[in-house]
């Protein structure tokens, strides 16, 4: 009897020590911050000591009801759901569909597929958000070879035109082809174009021939400007493009590895009574995941709705704010200018409850159209 | 039969087609990954006047001159030694927490557990970086607190204790606690699977819950401690939103939010900005190419939401 009650005792003190430290610091990364977003969203405290400090108190739902009418907050809120889109209804069907092709052996070498699309997975966000500011940057690749392209027609025809004038020989009918040529450039840099191209060439002497093809590629060529990054209407699509490159091949591996699990014999027998490869995946193999999609949906929305740092490197929100997500007002309101935690707080707790919204909505439509597990 | 037959060619046209296309889509998916990537690695080797020259072709002069300056202007020894701390401490404390947990979870009967491990579960969703604000508020006012609290007992005398902001110590806190939900999910998911008899009879023998655990969970759970691990090392490596508010000091600064500063501090001098990129990334794709198989393993076993 009493060896029971010592040991049920002992059972439970067991059980504590092995379960507090999880639950203290689950506590201290979960639990307190959630407490002190709902009561620091309805008050009006504003930095320094909480306690002790300068008084501060609850002032009620101001800052939710400024969220409702606020047009940052709205644009925000656009620019998550463009990205949860993208997500869902692009790195989803590309994963499943490429690790399909992997996993039916349509294309070979699945493994190097496998371990080429994953790598940007592994690599900082910060350093990818970085690179491709750069890539899309006037210094970029892209400017450079469309600059390339540009040039190079351009000099195609430069030389075109001397060729069939025999060399230096500067005429009218030269300079209206070299005006031609180069499209609306040319009634950009000159005023008086036929007049000032003509004086321009002729200050070149025959033996410098070369050197002046080269010098009027320069300024007769078009030069292309990369607008993504710094052009408020398309912005946002660089951006979403680099979310789908990053993370189509998370969803690959994870669809892969479960297409693997299903039974061979089935799909077998299903191409041996005529089936073809689209109806295999989408009768015999999109069923069977089902749940591993909605899991995966679950994880794209809430992944989505909390991007932050590749934006956060890779443009800050910028320019003029209109890549700015919910992560990034609410990181500005808090550290950025002059603080305003009580609206940071509320955006932190929009963002949870949002995509609390988000996944039983998954899960309904799961429960509606899936289980045919 | 026939019908069969005479559709042979054509299904064989459609099905090379189809492969055709396949390949397509796939190679140009995978140089797309790849080519930014390489273009990167490229443009470090080259200096910073061939760079403004040549931007997209290979340099014609190779220098590693590069690598040397950013290396001691980003400070780099530092930011990977510290990121070596927080990715192992971090790794190891989830480990141990979440297994303790799982043991206790899956093998030893309590009215808590549905609650508590309910609540864990439920923590999977949620993202901690959505609470960084509420987070930072929380840590600064506890050392605030803990210093009013040493002030009064009369341990301090002026000055602030850093316990845990802009301290070690309380990243690697943070860090733990965020990665104990998904964590203490698959280690309790997982030790439920090892037979209750293992238990019982230790416990006839009379050994204690501890022992238990150490000569026989710990053991049998090196899998699955694994698949944690190998969840984990990326991810803390490679984290940013967390440790940009919860560190300011130069000294405690991770790999990534080093490199994030280094960057933005030289806008102009593109060859230490490549060089830097590269050390930023070269970390992690070397445990890639050493531990592929155990990644993609454990990403897929790890993928566990709702």
């Amino acid at each position: 009897m009493s060896r029971t009650i010592h040991s049920r005792s002992e059972e439970r003190l067991a059980y504590w020590l092995m379960v507090l430290p999880a639950v203290f610091l689950y506590l201290l990364v979960l639990g307190f911050p959630i407490v002190i977003s709902i009561i620091l969203s309805v008050s009006n405290y504003n930095g320094g000591k909480m306690f002790g400090g300068q008084p501060w108190k609850i002032v009620g739902f101001q800052q939710y009801a400024r969220l409702v009418h606020d047009v940052w907050f709205w644009a925000a809120l656009k620019n998550n759901v463009y990205i949860v889109l993208v997500s869902v209804f692009g790195q989803l069907p590309l994963g499943f569909i490429f690790a399909y092709l992997i996993y039916r052996r349509i294309v070979k070498f699945g493994d190097f597929w496998q371990a080429v699309l994953y790598m940007p997975n592994i690599i900082s966000v910060i350093v990818i958000g970085i690179m491709w500011a750069i890539i899309f940057s006037p210094n970029g690749l892209i400017a450079e070879i469309m600059n390339r392209i540009y040039s190079n027609a351009i000099s195609h025809k430069i030389i075109q035109i001397f060729n069939t004038a025999g060399g230096f020989n500067i005429t009218d009918d030269l300079v209206a082809k070299l005006i031609h040529a180069s499209g609306p450039v040319a009634s950009q840099t000159f005023t008086d174009p036929p007049m000032e191209l003509k004086q321009f060439l002729l200050t070149y002497s025959p033996a410098q021939l070369e050197t002046l093809k080269g010098d009027l590629v320069n300024l007769l060529g078009t030069k292309w400007t990369p607008t993504f990054l710094s052009k408020p209407d398309v912005a946002m699509l660089p951006v979403l493009f680099v979310i789908l490159w990053c993370w189509t091949g998370l969803y690959l591996i994870l669809f892969l590895a479960n297409m693997q699990k299903i039974d061979v014999q089935i799909i077998e027998a299903a191409r041996i009574d005529g089936a073809s490869e689209g109806q295999v995946m989408g009768r015999v193999v999109l069923p069977s995941l089902s749940g591993v999609l909605v899991n995966a949906a679950i994880l794209c929305i809430a992944g989505s709705l909390n991007s932050f740092a590749l934006i956060f490197a890779m443009t800050r929100g910028g320019p003029a704010r209109v890549t700015e997500v919910l992560s990034i007002y609410m990181y500005d309101s808090a550290f950025f200018g002059t603080p305003n935690y009580p609206l940071a707080n509320a955006i932190a707790l929009s963002i949870v409850i949002l995509s609390m919204v988000l996944i039983v909505i998954t899960k309904l439509v799961e429960k509606r159209f899936g289980g045919r597990e | 039969m026939g019908e069969p037959l005479r559709n042979q060619p054509a299904k064989r046209l459609v099905g090379i087609i189809g492969k055709a296309v396949s390949y397509f889509v796939m190679t140009t998916f995978a140089l797309m990954t790849t080519l930014p990537l390489v273009w990167l690695i490229i443009n470090s080797f080259k200096s910073t006047t061939e760079f403004r020259l040549n931007r997209v072709g290979f340099p014609h002069l190779w220098t590693t001159i590069n690598y040397p300056g950013a290396w001691s202007l980003g400070e780099f020894d530092r930011l990977i030694g510290n990121s070596v701390i927080y990715t192992a401490g971090a790794t190891l404390g989830i480990i141990v927490f979440s297994i303790l947990a799982g043991f206790a979870f899956a093998k030893i009967k309590s009215k808590a557990t549905p609650i508590l491990y309910g609540s864990f579960v439920l923590g999977i969703l949620l993202s901690i970086q959505s609470l960084m604000v509420p987070l930072f508020i929380e840590v600064s006012q506890l050392d605030r607190l803990l210093t009013d609290l040493f002030k009064v007992l009369g341990i301090l005398k002026s000055g602030q204790v850093n316990f845990f902001y802009d301290s070690r110590f309380g990243v690697l806190l943070i860090y733990i606690g965020s990665g104990l939900p998904t964590a203490i999910y698959l280690s309790t998911e997982y030790v439920k699977g090892i037979p209750y008899a293992l238990v019982e009879a230790a416990r006839i023998d009379g050994a204690s819950y501890f022992k238990i655990f150490r000569w026989i969970i710990l053991p049998m759970s090196v899998p699955i401690a694994t698949t944690v691990a190998i969840l984990n090392i990326t991810g803390i490596w490679n984290e940013f939103a967390l440790i940009n508010i919860l560190v300011s000091k130069t000294s405690l600064k991770s790999l990534p939010l080093g490199i994030f500063k280094f960057t933005s501090n030289l806008t102009a001098d593109w060859g230490k900005q490549f060089a830097a990129l590269v050390i930023g990334m070269l970390p992690m794709l070397l445990f890639y190419i050493g531990f592929r198989k155990q990644i993609t393993r454990g990403v897929a076993a790890g993928a566990v939401k709702g």
